[in-house]
Formats: C-alpha cells, structure tokens, sequence
C-alpha cells in the first residue's frame, strides 16, 4: 500500500491542520443552530397556542362546556356532543373499512393489485378535504337523498378517515417479520389463524396508532361536515337530524358574524379541539413506546 | 396419536424425494433429487451457499409454495403418500412435518402458548394440550428451565432457549419429521451445543432433517451427509463415508474447504 498522497503514520498531527480546525468550528456552530431553527420551528406553534389559549381561556367555564340548552348562544355542549358522535361513528367505520382493507391487501392480494390499491389510498389522503365533502355531498346527501344530516357526516367523515388506517393496518401487518410470519404458516396455520393469533398481537399497536391519528385528523376536519351536516341548537335526535361539529361552529362562527361573544365562543371550540388533537398525539406515543418495549426481542 | 397410520413397510423410509426439481423463472434451484429419509435418523444436508439446500428443505412440508414464483416437479413421499398429490392441503402437510428456521421465530405470547400453538392450530382439548406441551419441552431440553414461569413472555428468553421452544413447538404435534434450517446460526457456541445434544436425543425416535452449512456440525451430529451442489444431489451416504472418503470430487472439494 505504498502510496505518497497518503502520510506515514509518523507524521500525522494530532492537533489538526488549520483546515480540520476550521471544520471543527463549522461543527460546532451548526450544532448551535440547529435548536435554534427547531426553535422558529416550532414558534408558530407555540404562538397558535397561546393565541388559542388567551382569547378561549378567561370565559370558558363548566357551564360553557356542558350546557347543552338550544337558547343559549355561549355554550358548547350541543357540539361537544355533535362531535363526540360523528366520531364516535366516523371512526368505527374508517376502523371496519380500513382495518379489513389493509389486512386484504397485506395478506391475501397479489402484489400488483396490492400495489394499485395502495396508490389509491395514497390519492385519497392527498385529496383535499372539500373534494371528498363534495363527493359526501353528491353520493350521501343527494344520491342517496339522506339530506343534509348527521349519518351524511359520519360516512363523508369515514370516507376521509378510512385511507389512514388503511395505510397503518397495510404497512403493520407487511412489516411483521418474514420469518415469524412463515413459522406460523410453517407450523400449518391457515392464513385466519396466522392473522387472528400471531398477526394482529404484533400489528395491534401500530394499527391503534394509525386509528388515534386518524382520530385527530378527522376531529380537526371542517369541509366534509360543513357540506353534509347542517347545524343544529339540539344533540341529534335521529340519523337524519341536523348535528353541529366543533370545526363547523368555528366556520360559522368565524363567517357568519360580527358579534364577538360568538367569536369567542369559535376560540373555545378551537381550544378543545387543539386539546383532543395533542392529547390524541400524546396517546400515541404512549401506546407506542409501551408496546414496542413488549415486542422488543422479536426484531433481533 | 401414536396410532397413527403406519406405513405400508414399517421400515421403508419415512420420506422419499423423487426426482425434485424446483424452477424459479427458467433457472433451476433444484435439479431432479432423489434422497430416501430412514426412521430414527439424522440426515445432515450440506452444499456450499447458493445449492439449494434451504429451498430442498422448504420443497419437505410445502414451505416452499410460500415464495412466490417457484414451480415444484417431482414428488415427495410422506409414509407413501405424496404430499403434492392432487388434493393434498398444504396445510395439513405442516401441521404433521414442522419446521425451525435459521434465527429463533418465538411469537409474542407467553412461552407455554408458543409450545401449543400447533395443537391450538387443531383445536386439540385443554388436558391434551397441557400434556403434549410438557413433553415437547422435556424433548426439547427446556423443560427444567422454563417450567417455573409458563406464563412469562417468550421473548424474554435468550436466543438459544428461543429456539428449543421453536423446536418444541414443532415437537407439540407428536410429529414423525422435523426439519432444521441452519439451527444454530445466530447462537452462541454454548446454545448450539444444547441444541445439538436435543438433536442428537430426538433422532432416537423421529427423522430429522438439518440444513448446516457446518461439516464440522454434520460430523457431530448426523448418521447421513447428504452433499448439494448447484441445486444437484451429489453425493449421499453415512456421514464418515461421506466425510473421510467422499466419492466425489466436488464433496471433497467442499469439505477440504477449498470452496465456502
């Protein structure tokens, strides 16, 4: 190996040539910007929240939040409820939908149909959300004639929702390790068995991620409500009622009036749902360190 | 379960491969193998990388059809009834010729439902299961270690008990074959020995076929060497003949290590 650009080991410095030096010191000054960018990152957050926070906090009270009379124009129980059931709802059908598609398309589609199949959900979540309210609009509220009413939300909503827990349920269960999967399969469980018993236990916390996302995603929608709901002083009463969701007040709140009672009144949804959508986050994160501590060992 | 159908010759071999040829898009993996499998025996197959060897493995309980792609000809004789034979269920070929794989494939469930998922697998009672669970582990050699905590999770063994319980598992359904893929490859050399001396226990009773890429392992262990080379059978006999006076060139070759 004798080659002259290469120094003999003799002859290297440890205290580094000028240039290693001023290297080193490039180093040393990224490493202090980089927090610092984080920083203005995040700042708009930061700001949102205290922004959120200051105009929703000094007027929101227990009344505020679970007062649920149609006469009164400074409470928020009527939409509380409103959307604590279209989620409830919306969520439980992307879960039907998308969980059993996504274990489809894992476990039992050809490659290439799979492969079409993904793409398609890949367009549907980077559809934009009026696209799909109009699409609920013309299927659910006209086509189907089910009007401007509370199953019209849930299904525009769960349409929305679906392609991320489809994408969670696809990606855990072709992320299950080659070889585990084949030792069930190699031990003569049907591909039900192989799902149901070893499967799912290793899939169920990425999937519950993708369903508490999906959650925070769609609870944080304003399009597919907005043109298949319509907003009502009451909790809904049937399928067909009029239902008010949190993001639909602040629209109409926001687009609609001048009064600032109102207004505040869009700051106090818009809080609640800031609150749900971190606390959503902050689930995730639980579940997920917890869980990957439980399977640990199984990806050595 | 011991009364299972016994063979038409009680002595014929367990497993009879007949001319074995795997295709995968025009090259062949497995070139027309043809290799009896004896009871109480432990038939080591070795080759250089790239032979075959794990994919003539896969072709014995039908894990091959796993991999896209792969066409099988031939046929392989289960106590004279050809698993591929129109209208044999792969799955139920597994159930009865259970495998271990190259790294241990614990699953997440506590290590007592790792020894009887097989039997779950059949819906087999509760008193069944519980018994066949204890002797696969004693058979396997891990009983005395793990009998205190059942219920613990399987994962928080180490990676050589691991695979005694995948050796266990495949154990629970009483089974007349056990294939071994590369066994002990991620073990340390203390846990390769404890699963060698389970092998050297289990072909008393039932036929073992073990994949190594070891010859130093094959001499330990196995009664018969079976030599794969460019998905050809080349050679096959007992493992001292094989081993100190191989027949082939190529056997020698590989065995004085001139290739790897």
């Amino acid at each position: 190996m004798e080659n002259a650009s290469v120094p003999s080991v003799d002859n290297i410095r440890f205290d580094g040539s000028a240039r290693t030096r001023w290297r080193l010191g490039f180093d040393r000054v990224i490493g202090w910007l980089l927090p610092l960018l984080f920083l203005v990152a995040i700042l708009p957050i930061l700001s949102l929240v205290y922004y959120v926070s200051a105009r929703a906090l000094p007027t929101l009270s227990w009344t505020v939040l679970t007062s649920t009379s149609p006469y009164r124009t400074d409470a928020l129980g009527v939409p509380i409820i409103g959307t604590f059931e279209v989620m409830l709802l919306a969520t439980l059908l992307a879960v039907l939908f998308g969980l059993f598609g996504g274990i489809a398309t894992a476990e039992f589609l050809s490659d290439r149909v799979a492969g079409w199949v993904r793409m398609s959900a890949n367009l549907l979540v980077g559809t934009p959300s009026i696209i799909i309210g109009y699409f609920g609009y013309f299927t659910f509220v006209l086509y189907f004639g089910w009007g401007l009413s509370y199953i019209a939300g849930v299904f525009t909503l769960s349409f929305f929702m679906t392609p991320y827990v489809f994408r969670t349920a696809d990606l855990a269960f072709t992320s299950v390790p080659r070889h585990i999967r084949e030792a069930a399969l190699g031990s003569g469980a049907k591909p039900s068995q192989y799902i149901l018993k070893v499967g799912t236990p290793i899939a169920f916390p990425q999937i519950l991620t993708g369903v508490f996302l999906a959650m925070a995603i769609g609870v944080g929608e304003t399009a597919p409500i907005v043109l298949t709901t319509q907003p009502g002083v009451l909790v809904p009463q049937t399928v067909y009622s009029p239902v008010t969701f949190l993001t639909q007040l602040i629209w109409e709140n926001f687009a609609q009036s001048q009064s600032s009672g109102l207004q505040v009144l869009a700051f106090q949804a818009a809080f609640l749902i800031m609150v749900v959508v971190i606390a959503l986050n902050i689930v995730v994160r639980l579940i997920s360190s917890r869980y990957r501590k439980r399977l640990e060992g199984l990806y050595a | 379960m011991s009364g299972e159908a016994s063979s038409p010759s009680a002595n014929g071999p367990v497993l009879a491969v007949r001319g074995l040829t795997v295709t995968a898009a025009k090259r062949k993996i497995l070139d027309g193998v043809t290799l009896d499998f004896p009871p109480r025996s432990l038939t080591a197959v070795v080759g250089p990388s790239g032979c075959g060897k794990t994919t003539f493995v896969r072709t014995l309980n039908r894990m091959v059809e796993l991999t896209p792609g792969l066409r099988v000809e031939g046929h392989v004789d289960y106590v004279g009834q050809n698993i591929y034979g129109p209208g044999v269920n792969p799955v139920l070929v597994r159930r009865r010729i259970g495998m271990v794989f190259q790294r241990p494939t614990v699953f997440p469930m506590s290590i007592f439902e790792n020894a009887a998922f097989g039997l779950r697998l059949i819906h087999e009672p509760e008193e069944v299961v519980d018994r066949a669970v204890t002797e696969a582990l004693v058979r396997a050699g891990l009983w005395d270690e793990v009998k205190q905590d059942l219920d613990r999770s399987a994962l928080s063994l180490s990676g050589g008990q691991q695979q005694r319980l995948c050796i266990a598992r495949a154990l629970a359904v009483n089974p007349r074959v056990l294939l071994l893929d590369e066994p002990t490859s991620a073990l340390d050399p203390a846990a390769t020995q404890r699963v060698e001396s389970t092998m050297e226990r289990l072909k008393q009773d039932i036929v073992l076929v073990l994949v190594t890429h070891n010859v130093s392992q094959a001499a330990r262990v196995s009664d018969r060497v079976a030599f794969l080379h460019s998905g050809r059978l080349i050679e096959v006999g007992p493992t001292a003949d094989v081993l100190e006076r191989p027949k082939d060139p190529l056997t020698e070759q590989f065995i004085t290590g001139r290739f790897a």
